[in-house]
């Protein structure tokens, strides 16, 4: 069985600052796998320690983080790593980078599992996977919480508002998966001293023949819920205030 | 050339080890200050994790690191557990294990130092005894050779992790000394052992171990043994029959490094908790209490220390790393005992420092159980008394190695034939 699994570099969300408007202050930020994609990642390398899945990791972009996110997966157990160095990865569009993984999937494979994060840390667009199953015909497992291979078929939990979704699909098939899936292994000293040695092999897009049409990024906003600040006295009344409390609170449409 | 530095290597592996001492040591580092001992599981999960024998070569079953990396990982730990019951664990299983693995025998390493790496094992250090630890050359302990064995009689006391080697699965010892045939006051008389009290699982005849009771840092023990008749095969003999004295005080310098890593790991913990605090803690009409010059230049003077300790302790790591983890050293083993003095003697002293601040910004909450300071404070203020030497000995050190040891002579002792 042939596995990939595409990581992209995100920002560390948990070194995140903020200016005093609340906005982020990016340019300093620690740039890091994603969550989910570090999950994926672990799927991938717990397929291959089961089912003898040769694994290969993939992300696009060119800096120099780019390549050690591929060490930190190669650290982790992945097989082969292979970048895909297109200048300003950032601001590719979602079906720029779904055509180039599927592209991929000619070139090196074709794969029989692809795993994906179910969403980036930083965009959480959400959808590389869904247009790369379509794009490929592959099946779509995705956001799933849980994953097993047992009979030939991949199994998953998926955990939505409305309840659990049970799925399950024979190869090939892509998969999302979610930063709860798994707790991810941390690499040893060893593995992270190896993974400086092993190849990482470069392919520009137009090797595969795609042209990295720019989606220019114009502006990153944030959306703000306004904030409301509601005073109540519970200096005298303590029960008093807890039912106004409640009651606004009520009104405000938040329980 | 100055390089301030970390490699990419080295920020992946501090990343990995903050990541597994968030997981599964800081959730943890209350209990195993309050019940007084580390899990087993958690030591072995080191061992697999590859948190001990860091710097020492692969051949030996260690990581291959360099000390550097052995200071950052102790670093993180003590972060994570503030009390540095665990980072003392794994800096006495990183440091003694490779001065063992520069002097020892072929056969002793092959033997011991895998098991230590795994976990499986703890490797620390036997030289104070109950009459005074500063006075090395004062040792009482005698190993006498007959035939192809040591004969060894005599008395360690303070000595961690006294009571780790008999839990552990494998046991474990000491980088051990002991004066060679006779009991005189000598440098030159010192010989050194991997000293191993419990190996492959059974404790050895001849060796009654004590726990004592402390007042920090209560996960790792800290006793005493008693050796009577106690045989030690001549491969385990460190070095050169007396060149035992020479040795320890190089192994000193390594474990002296990490101690000091040890405590700045601490030392940010609190500062990090300060930091929440004195921008949270409001008073006198809603202002934090940060605003007040009389805290905030305090903790700017503190944080400043902090930061030039921890450059002593890496300093002083990168230079062991040049002098024996490399093959073309830049420096000689007794170039190391000035800068890693100055290490020891900063980073404690300012830790201490800084706990005494830091508890009484936290008002009346910080002198509670409940809030933890203590622990830290407790815990590290072990390195001020002594462990791995007192610091008066550090400044001994310095001004010697400064001003000349003639000038300084305040040990005036004859060597005993
Ligand atoms: C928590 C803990 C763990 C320890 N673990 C170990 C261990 O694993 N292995 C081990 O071998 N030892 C260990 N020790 C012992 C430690 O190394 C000794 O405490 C240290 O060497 C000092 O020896 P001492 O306590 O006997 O004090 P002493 O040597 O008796 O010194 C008493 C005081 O006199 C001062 N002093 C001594 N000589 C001079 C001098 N020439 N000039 C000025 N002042 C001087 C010292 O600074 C000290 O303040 C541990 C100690 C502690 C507290």
């Amino acid at each position: 069985m042939k596995a990939l699994v595409a990581i992209k570099l995100t920002y560390d969300v948990n070194q995140i600052k903020f200016d005093k408007e609340g906005n982020p202050i990016l340019d300093s930020c620690p740039k890091v796998m994603g969550e989910a994609d570090k999950c994926a990642v672990e799927e991938a390398v717990r397929l291959k320690e089961r089912a003898g899945a040769e694994v290969t990791a993939v992300t696009i972009g060119s800096s120099k983080e780019h390549y050690r996110i591929l060490r930190d997966a190669y650290a982790m157990g992945v097989d082969k790593a292979v970048i895909v160095k297109a200048e300003n990865s950032e601001k590719l569009d979602a079906l720029t980078i779904a055509r180039i993984l599927a592209s991929l999937n000619q070139r090196l494979g074709p794969f029989d599992v692809i795993f994906v994060g179910s969403g980036a840390s930083d965009t959480h667009s959400s959808v590389i996977g869904p247009m790369l199953a379509s794009l490929l015909g592959y099946k779509l497992l995705a956001n799933s919480d849980k994953i097993s291979f047992e009979d030939g078929k991949f199994k998953v939990v998926s955990t939505l508002e409305d309840g659990q979704y049970r799925m399950e699909a024979s190869p090939p098939v892509v998969i999302t998966v979610t930063s709860e899936a798994n707790e991810p292994r941390i690499p040893t000293i060893k593995d992270i001293l190896r993974s400086k040695k092993k190849p990482i092999e470069e392919i520009s897009p137009s090797d595969l023949g795609i042209e990295t049409r720019e989606v220019t990024l114009r502006n990153l906003t944030r959306y703000v819920v306004p904030r409301k600040r509601i005073k109540i006295d519970a200096t005298e009344n303590v029960e008093e205030a807890v039912e106004k409390l409640l009651k606004m609170l009520e009104e405000e449409g938040v329980i | 050339m100055v390089n301030f530095e970390f490699s990419e290597d080295e920020i992946r592996f501090r990343d990995s080890v903050r990541e597994f001492a968030k997981r599964y040591i800081e959730p943890k580092w209350v209990e195993i200050d309050e019940k007084g001992r580390i899990p087993l599981d958690l030591i072995k999960k080191m061992g697999e994790q590859g948190l001990f024998a860091i710097p020492v070569p692969e051949e030996y079953g260690g990581m291959g690191g360099t000390m550097v990396m052995a200071a950052i990982a102790v670093e993180e730990i003590a972060y994570h557990d503030p009390s540095v019951a665990v980072a003392v664990y794994a800096l006495l299983n990183n440091g003694w294990p490779l001065a063992l693995a520069l002097f020892g025998q072929e056969e002793a390493k092959m033997e011991i130092l895998p098991k230590v790496a795994s976990g499986d094992a703890f490797f620390g250090i036997a030289s104070t005894e109950p009459q005074g630890g500063s006075d090395v050359a004062g040792i009482k302990t005698v190993a006498k050779k007959v035939g192809d064995k040591w004969i060894v009689n005599g008395e360690k006391s303070y000595i961690s992790g006294v009571r780790e080697i008999q839990e552990l699965p494998e046991g474990g010892g000491f980088f051990f000394i002991a004066k060679t045939e006779k009991a005189v006051w000598s440098h030159k008389r010192i010989t050194a052992f991997a000293l191993l009290p419990k190996w492959n699982g059974k404790i050895k005849p001849g060796w009654k171990p004590t726990v004592f009771e402390e007042i920090g840092r209560h996960g790792i023990s800290t006793g005493g043994f008693t050796l009577e008749n106690f045989e030690i095969e001549d491969k385990y003999r460190i070095g050169e029959v007396n060149k035992g004295f020479y040795l320890v005080l190089q192994g000193f310098n390594i474990a002296r490094t990490l101690v000091a890593a040890a405590t700045i790991g601490s030392a940010r913990w609190a500062l990090d908790r300060a930091k929440e605090w004195l921008t949270t803690r409001k008073l006198f009409q809603g202002r934090p209490i940060a605003s007040f010059e009389g805290i905030s230049f305090k903790f700017a003077e503190l944080y400043t220390e902090l930061e030039a300790a921890r450059y002593f302790v890496y300093k002083a790591a990168w230079m062991i790393d040049n002098t024996y983890l490399t093959k073309d050293p830049k420096f000689k083993p007794y170039d190391l005992n000035l800068p890693v003095a100055m290490a020891k003697l900063k980073a404690p002293e300012v830790t201490t420092r800084i706990y005494e601040e830091v508890l009484k910004w936290f008002g009346a909450y910080g002198y509670t159980k409940d809030c933890n300071l203590y622990r830290g404070w407790l815990g590290t203020f072990s390195y001020t008394i002594g462990a791995e030497g007192a610091q008066n000995i550090m400044r001994y050190i310095i001004a010697r190695d400064v001003l000349g040891s003639e000038a300084v002579r305040n040990v005036w002792v004859k060597e005993e034939e």
